[in-house]
């Protein structure tokens, strides 16, 4: 039992922090992004092959470094903004709503079809493996605690982005990324550069999903491209949608009810004799119709994004005319 | 008098219909400029060029001297040229009062590393100092008591008054108002009226297009008048009538300002 929270706990650490680096790009800067996926398995990617060392026939894949796992994911984290830099660069330039979104269907897909079909790349669609606990030889630990350590990794990992994005959240640099998302024409008019704002946003998300992508790199030990389809950056927005878009607590909270409650949860549903797929099927199910019930009834999310609030500490203006009415005198044309 | 903005032969066309055509004005600081016309005279696209949200086929737009045409539109803000747009862009999602602490730009404030490392003392106190200015400026719009209200759920008649609060708070060197009075009723219009007089006292020049003749009458030094992309008449407004051009194109049977009030 104990296990399997380590387990549950250790998936729900990595997830969140992906989603809250998409929450940055959708939530903050407004830009439903589908190639985020894509980021996520390249920092997985990167990550394998900078430490598990030279590919031995059959496998082929790039580079076969045996590198500080702690460096591996920096470096891993580089090539996720480095890809989200090109890719932003082009699709943010002049697309904005479905065709931004379909540019970055485009590339995902892309880079999945190349990631399979191009083996000297990433071994193709057997994937890179022999990734074995991480740091575990270094710091002498076994495999029965390993598994605590590598939580108590994902979980400080998660801590420091929490605190980075809230940090960001409230800052100028978060205020100016939400006036793009409400009105970007506005956001130009006040002296924003809305593209190279975006493009900073766009390629800071994508930096946290390849953190995201590095740390689950080395719970799985392996990564194939049946490890991620472009489908799944649906789920990472289910979780934001059904947090509270935008809302860095709502969005933690969101992969607790739907990537750790919701999946685990259809876990202990009976099996159907002969029907294997039932429950996985189940699962994708109950997830649309929680988010179509969150669209519908509760767009904002359980935890909504806060405004700033301004406490007035004049004391005075509550009780100010509903109305603005005027009635003074006419004033003079051309008083200036 | 100096000018401070200078439209120099601008042409614009979407396919066959040339909405601009040699269109050239100028618009002199610390006066209120009106630009009028009938629909379809290319005022809107002409305040499009001059603030880089469209780009000119040819022609020049000069700020302070200095040529912009073909600059993108933040460039152009950040000189101190900002216009609104002919329905009101408040940030819907965004609080009325950060609606206005949003109006100034900030470069340095709104880097990624400098939000990442926290404000400064000294960028505390300033901080501190615009909320101050925000709420004196909500005061004065009648929109202190809404000051925490999602802008978006504001009336018509509050946007328009926030984008004016906008733009006392950003002080631009000029301001471009695309038909600030539209769905504004008449009571309002006074507020506005006193607004549009307010921001050159505070040192931002205007030009204003407008339909609303009283009102253009009642606040503008000098009105540019455009027809078929064109301006055809350059003159405080009481010579207008006299222009036999302008009140064919335009005009008509002028209505005084005391008739639009009864």
């Amino acid at each position: 039992m104990i296990d399997y929270l380590v387990t549950v706990l250790t998936e729900g650490s990595i997830f969140a922090i992906m989603a809250l680096g998409l929450n940055i790009v959708w939530g903050w800067s407004g830009d439903f992004d589908i190639a985020f996926y894509g980021y996520v398995a390249l920092g997985a990617y990167m990550t394998l092959v900078l430490t598990v060392g030279p590919a031995t026939d059959p496998t082929t894949y790039i580079l076969g470094l045996t590198l500080p796992f702690p460096l591996a994911v920096a470096l891993a984290v580089v090539s996720a903004m480095v890809l989200a830099l090109i890719v932003g660069a082009i699709a943010l330039r002049h697309l904005r709503g479905i065709y931004f979104s379909i540019v970055t269907l485009g590339a995902v897909y892309v880079l999945y079809v190349v990631t399979g079909q191009f083996v000297p790349l990433f071994n193709g669609y057997n994937g890179v493996s022999g990734l074995f606990d991480p740091m575990g030889d270094v710091l002498g630990l076994d495999y029965s605690s390993y598994s605590f350590f590598y939580l108590g990794l994902c979980i400080a990992v998660l801590i420091i982005v929490l605190l980075l994005t809230t940090r960001l959240n409230g800052s100028r640099f978060g205020l100016a990324l939400r006036s793009l998302r409400e009105d970007e024409r506005a956001a130009a008019a006040f002296g924003r550069d809305i593209y190279v704002t975006k493009l900073k946003a766009y390629v800071l998300g994508a930096g946290l999903g390849g953190l995201g992508g590095a740390l689950y790199a080395g719970y799985l030990t392996a990564f194939n491209p049946s490890a991620w389809s472009p489908v799944e950056t649906i789920i990472l927005y289910a979780a934001i949608l059904v947090g509270g878009r935008g809302s860095t607590r709502g969005v933690v909270l969101g992969v607790a009810v739907m990537v750790m409650g919701l999946q685990e949860a259809t876990r202990y549903l009976p099996e159907i004799a002969n029907q294997p797929s039932f429950a996985p099927a189940l699962r994708l199910i109950i997830t649309g119709v929680v988010l179509v019930l969150f669209i519908r009834f509760r767009p904002q999310g359980i935890l909504p994004e806060r405004r700033f609030r301004d406490k007035d500490p004049a004391g005075k203006g509550d009780a100010a005319a509903v109305e603005p009415v005027v009635t003074g005198p006419k004033l003079d044309t051309g008083a200036a | 008098m100096t000018v401070l903005l200078e439209v120099q032969g601008l042409h614009k066309h979407f396919g066959g219909v040339q909405a601009v055509e040699a269109c050239s004005f100028t618009a002199a600081e610390g006066q209120i400029t009106g630009l009028i016309g009938p629909n379809g005279a290319g005022k809107s696209t002409a305040i499009d060029l001059i603030s880089g949200f469209k780009i000119p086929d040819a022609g020049k737009v000069r700020f302070e001297g200095r040529e912009v045409q073909g600059k993108t539109p933040h460039v152009i803000s950040r000189m101190g040229l900002i216009r609104t747009f002919q329905s009101p862009r408040e940030w819907p999602g965004l609080s009325v009062l950060e609606n206005l602490i949003l109006a100034c730009f900030e470069p340095r404030r709104e880097r990624f590393w400098r939000s990442l490392r926290g404000p400064s003392r000294a960028e505390k106190e300033k901080a501190n100092a615009q909320l101050v200015e925000a709420r004196a400026i909500l005061d004065e719009f009648g929109l202190f008591h809404l000051r925490n209200e999602r802008a978006g759920n504001l009336s018509g008649g509050q946007k328009r008054l926030l984008e004016f609060a906008r733009m006392r708070m950003a002080k631009p060197r000029l301001v471009i108002l695309d038909e600030p009075m539209g769905g504004v009723n008449p009571v309002l219009g006074e507020r506005m009226a006193a607004a549009v007089l307010g921001f050159v006292t505070a040192g931002t020049s205007v030009v204003i297009v407008e339909h609303n003749l009283p009102f253009i009458e009642r606040v503008t030094d000098q009105v540019v008048v455009m027809a078929e992309g064109r301006v055809i008449a350059e003159a405080p407004f009481d010579q207008l009538r006299g222009n036999p051009a302008v009140v064919d194109a335009y005009l008509g049977e002028l209505p005084t300002y005391d008739d639009a009030e009864s």
